[in-house]
């Protein structure tokens, strides 16, 4: 039994949206993060359905590629979320004012 | 086995060459101090070499841009060199980050492959953040940093999204044969693809990192981030509108023309009302992309020779114009208020023409290199029938001319020299070096265009 691609690809744009609003309205850092790893979820769903419809392995191979990147992605963003913190930061993203222009 | 070699020679030296950079922290602390930029400067330059003398059976994109970030990392280099040995943040890995960064450009630059674009994409902006965050005595670069990494892990995830969205409705990962396929929800893909492009690129609803991060990036890897990336991520919006069916671009030209006209208002006009040196860069080079877009939007014109010679300029122009305010600086924060720039040019002469010479250029003043690659880009424009926006990027440069001349006119001011703030920092002979070449390269390039012109009409024509 095969979903249709159409299918998956609406479960793929609502995660996607998900995550986007995520980052978007999150003012806390980790959360933000959370949601572009929802962003980047959808992106593999769709990669995994277009490989599944097409029937060419190509999708799968760059999902296991954006999981790679997306590990990356995090680990670097949360070791410069410690190293600001330690810089006497905070996780909202609102703390950081200093620079502004002003 | 052989011509695999010499195809991926620039590649190879780039990601040795960062193995070699970190290789030396073995070396007993003295040596390695001075032996690190050398050893990153020679790999640094053999792309360069390879580009101009072997270049294999690799395409002219390739070899352009293999030059071009060349050119490009062997100047960060050498700006980088006793700039970061003063302030304490030079080391291993600061050089081999660098090396690695201008890989990622590379492969970003040069893919005809999604997958290859991603990765080139996220390899060249994970280095640059750490880079931005490698002054770690300082909170302003960590806090540049988290500005710098959030909207571009952002923009990063809705590119990946219009790829698999391509992806599913072609069934290809070559961007060339999927955009090919055409329909909407590749027209979707790659409207979303542009969007993350325009993330990285700072285009202007989505140019509000710029100011920040360029701000609080130590001087020379702000240069760095302003003209590889730049140019890396330039490369691949011209290859994605030249590839895309003109069924497709029908549609996506239009916003592309408001995306384009509102980053050359938002860069022109935001300029002329910041205070900081730094910041009226970032938003100078937010204006510069603006051209650069029009450029794209008439890339089957003739936009993409100008592009690129626009891009070589302007990657000149914003190491020069980054170089001199690190040179300007003090070993404490980088001389930022343009306030403090007052009377400098009395003082120190050289320093401050070369920052002349690539502002006047960055305004787009005859006799530079940034006078030559608008009248490219707005003569393209013109033959590609985008005249409203050609008119409009024509005013919007005359806007920028004011904050160019208000930051020469300030150096040359006669009042209160005597209160400099803080001295300069000795710039260390690479540096200078670097600044003499990129000042006589501006105002070579916008005196004899002839050469490089006729170097990228080849490599266009192949």
């Amino acid at each position: 039994m095969n979903v249709p691609l159409s299918h998956v690809l609406v479960v793929a744009a609502l995660l996607f949206a998900v995550g986007g609003l995520c980052a978007a309205c999150r003012r806390n850092v980790l959360m933000i993060l959370v949601g572009v790893e929802f962003m980047l979820t959808a992106a593999s769903t769709a990669f995994v359905g277009g490989a599944l419809a097409h029937g060419n392995l190509d999708g799968q191979a760059a999902v296991i590629l954006v999981m790679g990147l997306a590990a990356a992605e995090a680990a670097l963003g949360l070791a410069l979320l410690v190293h600001a913190r330690r810089g006497g930061g905070t996780t909202d993203i609102d703390g950081y004012r200093r620079l502004s222009g002003e | 086995m052989a011509a695999v070699l010499t195809d991926l020679a620039p590649h190879l030296a780039l990601a040795v060459g960062g193995l070699a950079a970190l290789g030396t922290a073995w070396l007993p602390r003295a040596a390695a101090r001075s032996l690190t930029p050398v050893v990153a400067a020679l790999f640094a330059l053999l792309p360069g070499l390879w580009a101009v003398w072997t270049g294999g059976e690799a395409s002219g994109m390739t070899r352009f841009f293999a030059g071009l970030l060349s050119v490009i990392t062997l100047a960060v280099t050498g700006l980088l060199a006793r700039f970061a040995d003063r302030r304490g943040f030079a080391g291993d890995a600061l050089y081999g980050l660098v090396l690695w960064s201008a890989l990622g450009m590379l492969l970003l630059a040069e893919s005809t492959d999604w997958i290859m674009l991603l990765l080139g994409l996220e390899l060249a902006s994970l280095c640059l953040y750490a880079l931005v965050a490698a002054r770690t005595d300082d909170g302003l670069g960590a806090e540049a940093a988290l500005k710098y990494f959030l909207p571009g892990a952002v923009g990063l995830a809705v590119m990946t999204f219009g790829v698999s969205l391509v992806y599913a409705a072609s069934g290809s990962l070559d961007i060339a044969d999927s955009l090919a396929a055409g329909g909407p929800l590749v027209a979707a893909g790659l409207a979303l693809a542009l969007v993350g492009l325009g993330f990285k690129l700072s285009l202007a609803p989505v140019h509000l990192w710029t100011p920040d991060v360029y701000q609080g990036a130590p001087a020379p890897v702000a240069a760095f981030l302003s003209t590889g990336s730049k140019a890396a991520v330039a490369a691949a919006l011209l290859h994605l509108c030249a590839e895309a069916p003109p069924e497709t671009m029908d549609v996506l030209a239009p916003a592309l023309v408001a995306v384009a006209a509102l980053t050359m208002a938002v860069g022109n006009l935001g300029a002329l009302l910041q205070k900081s040196v730094k910041r009226m860069l970032a938003f100078s080079s937010i204006g510069q992309m603006g051209y650069l877009a029009m450029a794209a939007l008439a890339v089957n014109d003739g936009g993409g020779e100008a592009a690129l010679y626009y891009l070589a300029a302007y990657a000149l122009m914003d190491l020069g114009a980054f170089g001199a305010v690190g040179a300007l600086s003090g070993d404490g924060p980088d001389r930022d208020a343009i306030e403090s720039y007052r009377g400098l040019g009395y003082v120190y002469p050289w320093r401050c023409g070369a920052l002349c010479a690539c502002l006047l250029s960055l305004a787009g003043l005859p006799p530079t290199a940034g006078f030559m690659g608008k009248f490219l880009v707005f003569g393209a424009a013109l033959r590609a029938g985008y005249v409203g926006l050609a008119v409009f990027g024509i005013l919007m440069a005359v806007v920028g001319i004011f904050y160019a001349l208000r930051l020469v006119a300030t150096l040359y001011m006669r009042q209160s020299v005597e209160a400099l703030p803080v001295l300069p920092a000795p710039t260390g002979p690479a540096a200078a070096a670097v600044l003499w070449a990129v000042s006589a390269g501006v105002l070579a390039l916008g005196l004899f265009p002839g050469p490089l012109l006729a170097a990228i009409a080849s490599i266009v024509g192949e």
